[in-house]
């Protein structure tokens, strides 16, 4: 009778008892599955015994020891490292979003490895590490100088954060597609391969990963001021700015060490904090406890599968970074399902502080875009370079230059002004500031269906691209509009389950490019957007499409002005709130997907547009989508010429060029707008 | 007029006659429908190098091929003439700089599928890919080589090559049986970095040398449609009868890396001293590859191997 006592609940909160009990089934599980294929090779005691002995007499236990044990050892070790920055920075953030990935680390980490593989080998030889570090300080110091005077709003942050995700992400593409040849091993690296033939990484990383764990435990007390708010800690006399700053810093060390080893692991620092949360850990240590430790097991399970996965096929490597994409998609789906609680979602602590710019005259502001718009036409139809040097094609003769440069120009352009009005809907429709068509997944779907097709090696032909293109933004449209029914179509949900679609084609975007430096740079290729291709008859098309659609726009001016005020505000001005968010979201789907077949899904403009409308003072919902898709054309024109001239007679894509010039137009206005 | 007309077509008939005489003009099936060359093509374009070299061993020089200067890098033989002009990269060509060449023939692969009909604008182009899904690559390649020596007029040229080839690979084997090494299987890799290996599969250009030589590849499956596949290390370790043939190039401090790990040390082709090390070969080029790695692996093998790369 008096044992009852003991099922009295306890003063002081606990943890709930199906967190420990889902860490110790991940853990088994994955450890149970990674030695599956050993039975009848080696006896469990052998196995273990593979840790930190061998018989070198037998060659299953050569392999067993120097192979297998290092591999899981180092698995356990990157994911318990990934998950704690993961927590950390999901902490100094206050957003579910957060992560080394999302932050610029891992695309800094890779830009460095890049750099390095071309123009100093040697240092590659020397220490992967510094190069990996280098670049991902490299993207953390962008990060901090373009939010410093915002004092590091988490929006703005995780903002600054993707955008030079973008930005590094890009230039490395340019480096593959140019030198695709010489960096065969980067496509592997890129992918994220766990395999191990020795200890020596596992020996060289356990110190250093424990010394940051270490490090980053000591900011426990500062960052569980942290959590009280930012004005609270201020008087509380925390330094906030100084204590996120290190943070971070600890963060990019960690995940860039980590990382340097094995290449690009994505998604695990951004899951196993989400999944810890998930499972009821509330306070701060608890979060950085069982997030750290959700990591190792998850990064463990991921890389059996992989490794599953190659045995299984035909036999060619399944990278690591694919199975941790698949694992991470499905938890921020998870993660979609439980956080009614919007409060902490981006976007929602007001606009970040100080974007607010001046107003301008509309009539202005077009005028001068439009200006420039014709000053690109007529450069990029006239001037041009020839395998005889350069010359100016006369308007009298631009007959002839048309069908090489005529359809391809007018497709960019338009393909900027779809993706700066469907930017535009969905900003405002969530009004969120990184919404856009890329993070909404549309595109995401599009090139998923694209990336199998090239698995599939099946061969299409331009209205097959167009066709299966088209297939995919509906079905992720699709998907999006069942996920979202259930949250009303709230705008927050809605990003959260683009991200999850974006997680999955970037998980087959990994096997691609593991599998071949061929196949991956025509992938690479499409993906950023191969304008070379369209023909009269196709630009043409779109150019009807894209005027019928703008005329359409015209009808949804209103809901977009009156969305934004919350749900029970336009419910009481008689807006049929669930209804107009579905016509607000296809309408930007169809844009997507028109501009997706043309560019790509990785183009950014649709993100970059609506925010140069509105650094260029275009606050109101009709003029800020005029401007922004006349600012999408001129982006996409002035890139469409640059990728025919540059490298001529090679091509680069327009739409990472795009990326590239976009990105710095938006990093210069983010960062005036800190200083003023 | 009414009358002159007749005579004029008469003529063009008797032109077209004369033409037909010689062996270049005719039609031929290809992968993308058909070509019809009414006179022998002068100005070439190749869109890869498979073709590139085709072409080169037939002895016509190309007036634009795609990405020159790694040709010279990494295929190197037979080599490409310094005036060639260059007409970007191989995946995304400058279709502006194809047409200023003004070329009457374009020799592609179906991957530019998605570009044919824009190609088809500027020149005949004939399609065939000998990198694709259930082809043989050196059937493939044998095919485009011969019926460009039809387009060309130089069959006899074509069939030599072919014979030499044959001859050359005849001549290896029996050096390999005289020697009694065909015993054992071989693997074929490329080292990507010190942890992955391109492993070439039954279905690459490579595999033909194998066959010919008398060889069994170590790798029993299928790799991707370009013949190989990318694997950790450790996926060879179960083939502990092979032998290891690393094509070159390596990376910088391989051999070190490699010394260092006893993974690697204890696999039984490094136990025995049998890794084979040989130069450059381009994996996916057309007939001529499968000479070459024929006399260098046989040199290779007879020469005997060591326990590490270069």
């Amino acid at each position: 009778m008096y044992a009852d006592t003991s099922t009295l609940p306890e003063m002081r909160p606990s943890i709930p008892a199906k967190l420990p009990v889902a860490a110790i089934i991940l853990w088994f599980g994955a450890l149970i599955a990674s030695s599956a294929p050993w039975i009848g090779q080696l006896d469990a005691g052998a196995l273990a015994s593979a840790f930190w002995t061998f018989d070198p007499e037998n060659y299953s236990s050569v392999l067993a020891h120097y192979s297998w044990a290092p591999r899981v050892s180092i698995a356990i070790l990157i994911g318990c490292g990934l998950g704690l920055a993961g927590a950390v920075t999901q902490q100094i953030l206050g957003n579910p979003l957060a992560s080394p990935t999302t932050l610029g680390v891992e695309a800094g980490g890779q830009f460095g490895i890049t750099v390095a593989t071309l123009f100093a080998p040697g240092l590659l030889a020397f220490s992967p590490d510094l190069a990996a570090i280098g670049g991902g300080l490299l993207a953390i110091g962008m990060v901090i100088a373009l939010t410093w005077r915002l004092g590091f709003s988490p929006v703005t942050v995780i903002l600054a954060g993707l955008v030079i995700t973008f930005f590094l992400g890009a230039l490395n593409m340019a480096f593959l597609l140019l030198k695709g040849e010489w960096l065969g091993n980067l496509f592997i690296w890129g992918a994220g391969s766990l395999v191990q033939n020795n200890w020596g990484p596992f020996m060289e990383l356990w110190p250093r990963v424990l010394i940051l764990a270490v490090l980053m435990l000591l900011l426990l007390r500062p960052l569980q001021l942290l959590q009280l708010g930012q004005s609270s800690a201020n008087s509380l006399g925390a330094r906030v700015g100084l204590i996120r700053a290190l943070a971070l810093f600890l963060v990019v060390l960690m995940t860039a060490t980590v990382v340097s080893r094995v290449g690009v692991v994505a998604f695990v620092g951004l899951a196993a904090p989400v999944l810890a949360r998930l499972l009821g850990a509330r306070t701060i240590g608890d979060k950085l406890l069982w997030s750290t430790l959700m990591g190792g097991g998850l990064l463990l399970l991921a890389d059996t599968l992989a490794h599953w996965a190659s045995t299984w096929g035909d036999g060619s490597l399944v990278p690591t970074g694919t199975t941790t994409a698949l694992i991470g998609g499905p938890v921020i789906l998870l993660a979609l399902q439980s956080f009614r609680n919007t409060h902490h979602m981006p976007g929602q602590e007001s606009g970040p502080a100080g974007f607010q710019p001046r107003r301008r005259s509309p009539v202005l502001v077009t005028g001068i875009i439009s200006a420039l718009l014709l000053a690109t036409v007529v450069v990029s139809m006239g001037w041009a370079p020839g395998l005889e040097g350069w010359n100016w094609t006369a308007l009298t003769q631009w007959d002839h230059a048309w069908v090489w440069r005529g359809p391809r120009l007018l497709a960019a352009m338009l393909a900027g002004v779809a993706l700066g009005l469907a930017g535009t809907l969905i900003q405002r429709m969530t009004g969120n500031p990184m919404g856009s068509p890329e993070m909404l997944g549309i595109s995401g779907g599009a090139a998923l269906v694209m990336v199998l097709i090239v698995l599939s090696g099946a061969e299409v032909g331009r209205a097959g691209q167009l066709g299966a293109a088209t297939l995919g933004a509906a079905g992720a449209l699709g998907l999006l509009i069942v996920l979202a029914r259930k949250h009303r179509f709230a705008g927050n949900q809605l990003l959260l389950g683009g991200l999850a679609l974006y997680v999955f084609m970037d998980a087959g975007l990994r096997l691609v490019m593991a599998s071949g430096g061929t196949v991956a740079s025509q992938l690479l290729n499409w993906m950023y957007g191969s304008t070379w291709l369209i023909s009269e008859g196709e630009a043409f098309g779109l150019l009807g499409f894209t005027v019928l659609v703008s005329g359409l726009l015209l009808l949804v001016v209103r809901p977009l002005s009156i969305l934004p005020l919350g749900d029970t505000a336009a419910s009481s001005l008689g807006l049929s709130v669930a209804r107009a968010r579905l016509l607000l979201l296809f309408l930007a789907a169809v844009l997507t997907a028109s501009a997706t077949v043309v560019i790509g899904p990785l183009s950014f403009v649709g993100l970059i547009a609506p925010h140069l409308a509105r650094v260029l003072g275009q606050q109101t919902v009709g003029r800020q989508m005029i401007v922004a898709a006349l600012v999408g054309g001129l982006l996409l024109a002035v890139a469409d010429y640059l990728s025919r001239i540059v490298v001529f007679p090679g091509q680069l894509p327009a739409g990472l060029l795009a990326a590239l010039v976009g990105g710095i137009y938006f990093l210069w206005g983010l960062s005036r707008h800190g200083r003023q | 007029m009414y009358i002159k007309y007749p005579a004029r077509t008469c003529a063009a008939l008797l032109f077209l006659g004369l033409l037909s005489l010689q062996a270049a003009a005719g039609t031929w099936h290809h992968e993308n429908g058909t070509i019809t060359l009414d006179s022998t093509p002068k100005r070439i374009v190749a869109l890869n190098w498979a073709a590139t070299e085709a072409l080169l061993l037939l002895g016509v020089t190309p007036v634009g091929v795609a990405d020159r200067d790694g040709y010279s890098v990494w295929v190197k033989e037979p080599e490409l003439p310094d005036k060639v002009a260059n007409i970007g990269t191989r995946v995304a060509p400058s279709l502006e700089a194809i047409a200023e060449l003004e070329p009457d023939l374009i020799v592609t692969s179906s991957e530019m599928a998605p570009a044919s009909g824009l190609l088809e604008r500027i020149a005949p182009t004939y399609v065939i890919s000998v990198y694709k899904e259930g082809h043989r690559p050196f059937e493939k390649a044998s095919e485009m080589l011969t019926t460009l020596g039809e387009m060309l007029g130089r069959e006899d040229r074509a069939e030599g090559i072919l014979a030499d080839i044959e001859q050359t690979l005849d001549t290896q084997r029996q050096r390999l049986e005289e020697a009694g090494m065909t015993d054992r299987p071989v693997a074929l890799v490329n080292f990507l970095d010190d942890r992955h290996v391109r492993i070439y599969a039954p279905n690459s250009l490579y595999q033909s040398t194998l066959d010919a030589l008398g060889l069994e590849n170590a790798w029993p499956r299928q790799g991707n449609f370009w013949g190989f596949s990318v694997v950790g290390l450790e996926a060879i370790a179960p083939y502990q009868n092979s032998r290891i043939a690393v094509v070159s190039p390596t990376l910088p401090g391989l051999s070190d890396t490699l010394a260092d790990s006893p993974f690697w040390t204890y696999l039984p082709a490094v136990r025995r001293d049998e890794v084979y090390q040989i130069d450059a070969v381009w994996p996916f080029g057309g007939v001529f590859p499968v000479k070459r790695l024929a006399t260098m692996l046989t040199d290779s093998l007879l020469e005997g191997g060591s326990d590490n790369v270069r």
